[in-house]
């Protein structure tokens, strides 16, 4: 699967490297320009799936580089920034030819699902519902569980424990990780909850070695999918 | 124009005033004008009366043969004196003929379509027949107004004798009956007069105060906070169009502060939530999971305790425009410039390492103003023209006499800016183009509290400047004396 280029237009150094590594963790190739014409120079030259565009940049505001990014019939989906709210900035900015809006502060994940849609219209990623890891297959729509054609039964929490996981085939979640992206940022309580979660979801999942959710010690979990 | 319940508006106060004062001086005059023909009618009829008795007397003494008193005497008799009463009576005018005593002697009145006449007032009889020529009285008979005249009965009006009076009684229903016209007449013109009187007075009232309704609209509507309304009376030269300009000037002045008031809320609003959100993008991707990578953390946590050094910035600039806008902090003592300036170049050598400082000596003046206050404003204009200057480029201070203030400058030869950073300069977050690229990011708040010390020390501050070309900042302090 070939990655996907991202172009950030941003002058703030902290707004610059969260986004630089929060992208970089969700599987993103981020590269970063701090001001309109830099934006402008380095589009010329490289393909970006999608630009995400501060509006408040040094050399020229985000409206002015957006219109000129469109001035030269290029559809990359454009995603702006931007502290104002009032809708006149909105249609301002979405009349200069960006493709969607957020307002700062925002969440990272709403950041993320715009992405997602962004590129997904863009017809830049197939986002399937079905993940297949081995015998394992999940149906994110239709919230559904099978190992080798036997539907197992999950709990929301379990299931999106699962997704998480799964997703991210070889790669090591901590606890805490595991709890903040399931569990939400604001659940207070400790992190065996993620070990009794992880055990029910190895029990109802006929867990046995070679065994797919593996305990990372000291560390967290990985799921490793197993063989068809 | 909607008045609170209960309440009068002006126009009809004016109103009533106006109509009040209207009726109360028709009424006098018309008071006056009656009084004056009832005095007129009464005069006319007196002497009518009393010129037509006068040759008839004189006939019937002549009739009598009577030519002295003795003779007269004699002739005093019901049986003589008829004759007179009867010639001195008329339809309107009825005689009677008294003696001395006062007792009625003889009536002129024979039909009854003449007046009956009063019983003699013996007050105003006993006045007659001490010699008065002209005593007249008003009388009432059956409720109507008579009026009486007594002429003493003598041989020569001067005669010292005299040997009755005669009573003459005349009814005023005539006079009445005219002024009673005269008087309806008088009536209804006084009503037209009101009606039109009021009317005129209440559309004059209206027009004058038209203007009013429509100032009271255009405040009730800047009241909503809509500026865009300005009253359109400004051609007025009296006191409603001078109060509309005033109202124009007042409401110039709002728009300009409630702006000024918005323009730095959003821009402190702004400058508040860009690091807000470095802060909260920041802790979500470590919350996700970046926070198992030591060295990613510590990148993030790094950049997030910048943002936090920016915030608290930001707020105690904040706080320091407010507390210098609101307080009287402003410890004023006298300041000999000389000296200040020493002290202050050798502080300003040290803070403008890459380039020259240079002070331009100006006269020996005495100052008015806070030590600390003057130093900080020379700190914060020298740190903007080192920030904005390049190495070995030289930055000179210097000051000269106003007269009431000193002048005290501070030009650089850096960088300088365009026409519209001019403009913006000291409001609050404004940063120029080239303020963007600079490596140290304020809050954007130095240049405002600076304008603000200068304004607390009851100065003014003004700048200088064209792009590449340098940047030159004036500003006043008030002087103690001049010495020369």
């Amino acid at each position: 699967m070939k990655q996907i280029q991202i172009l950030l237009v941003e002058d703030d150094p902290v707004i610059t490297e969260f986004l630089r590594t929060g992208l970089g963790y969700e599987g993103y190739a981020v590269s970063v320009v701090d001001t309109g014409n830099d934006a402008l120079n380095i589009i010329r030259d490289t393909t970006f799936h999608l630009i995400i565009l501060d509006i408040m940049l040094p050399d020229m505001d985000g409206f002015t580089v957006c219109r000129r990014i469109r001035n030269r019939e290029l559809k990359i989906p454009i995603l702006m920034l931007t502290v104002r709210k009032e809708v006149a900035d909105r249609i301002k900015g979405l009349d200069s030819g960006a493709d969607d809006y957020l307002t700062k502060p925002f969440s990272f994940n709403e950041l993320l699902a715009r992405i997602r849609a962004l590129l997904r219209r863009a017809g830049n990623i197939r986002e399937s519902a079905r993940i297949i890891q081995g015998t394992l297959v999940l149906d994110t729509n239709r919230r559904e569980v099978r190992r080798n054609g036997r539907q197992i039964e999950l709990t929301p929490t379990e299931f999106n424990l699962l997704k998480l996981l799964i997703r991210h085939p070889g790669r090591v979640f901590t606890r805490e990780t595991l709890l903040n992206r399931v569990l939400g940022y604001d659940y207070d309580g400790g992190t065996n909850v993620v070990d009794v979660h992880i055990n029910h979801l190895r029990q109802k999942l006929r867990d046995r070695p070679p065994i797919l959710i593996r305990t990372v010690y000291g560390v967290g979990y990985a799921f490793h999918p197993d063989e068809t | 124009m909607h008045l609170p319940a209960g309440k009068i508006s002006l126009t009809a106060k004016l109103v009533f005033l106006y109509a009040i004062l209207l009726i109360s001086s028709v009424l006098l005059v018309s008071y006056y004008s009656y009084w004056n023909i009832w005095q007129l009618f009464i005069t006319n009829k007196t002497s009518h009366i009393r010129a037509r008795a006068k040759p008839v007397i004189e006939h019937w003494l002549q009739d009598q043969k009577i030519t002295d008193p003795t003779s007269m005497a004699k002739k005093i008799s019901r049986r003589n004196l008829l004759p007179l009463a009867r010639d001195l009576t008329s339809k309107d005018t009825v005689a009677i003929i008294l003696n001395k005593q006062g007792d009625i002697i003889a009536s002129g009145k024979r039909l009854s379509e003449e007046p009956t006449p009063p019983p003699p007032d013996l007050k105003y009889v006993g006045k007659a027949l001490a010699g008065d020529n002209e005593v007249t009285y008003w009388s009432k008979v059956n409720d109507k107004a008579i009026l009486v005249f007594l002429i003493p009965l003598r041989l020569q009006p001067d005669s010292s004798t005299i040997f009755g009076a005669i009573q003459m009684s005349t009814s005023l229903a005539d006079i009445d009956q005219i002024l009673l016209r005269n008087g309806s007449m008088q009536i209804s013109a006084v009503a037209i007069v009101l009606c039109g009187g009021v009317l005129l007075g209440y559309l004059l009232i209206r027009y004058s105060l038209r203007d009013l309704h429509s100032l009271t609209d255009t405040c009730r509507e800047i009241a909503k906070g809509d500026f865009s309304r300005k009253p359109k009376i400004t051609r007025r030269g009296d006191e409603i169009g001078h109060l509309a300009r005033s109202f124009n000037l007042m409401i110039n002045q709002l728009e300009k502060m409630f702006d000024s008031q918005k323009r730095f809320s959003a821009n402190a609003a702004h400058e508040l939530l860009t690091p807000l959100t470095g802060l909260r993008g920041s802790i979500e991707v470590l919350l996700r999971g970046a926070q198992d990578n030591p060295e990613v953390l510590n990148r993030l946590n790094k950049g997030m305790y910048k943002e936090v050094n920016r915030l608290i910035r930001i707020c105690d600039q904040l706080l320091a425009v407010s507390k210098l806008e609101n307080s009287s902090h402003v410890e004023k003592q006298k300041i000999k410039i000389h000296s200040f300036m020493k002290d202050f170049i050798q502080q300003a050598q040290l803070l403008a390492r890459n380039q020259t400082v240079q002070l331009l000596q100006g006269p020996s003046l005495t100052l008015i103003a806070d030590p600390d206050l003057l130093e900080q404003i020379l700190l914060n204009l020298l740190s903007n023209a080192v920030r904005y200057s390049p190495a070995n480029s030289t930055i000179s201070i210097g000051w000269k006499s106003l007269g009431q203030t000193a002048e005290i400058w501070l030009a650089d030869q850096g960088y300088g800016m365009d026409e519209k950073t001019l403009t913006h300069l000291f409001e609050p977050f404004y940063r120029g183009s080239s303020a963007c690229k600079s490596e140290t990011k304020g809050a954007g708040l130095g240049l405002t509290l600076t304008r603000t010390m200068v304004e607390a020390q009851e100065g003014n501050i003004h700048v200088n400047s064209s792009s590449g070309r340098g940047t030159t900042v004036f500003f006043t302090i008030p002087l103690a004396s001049r010495i020369s």
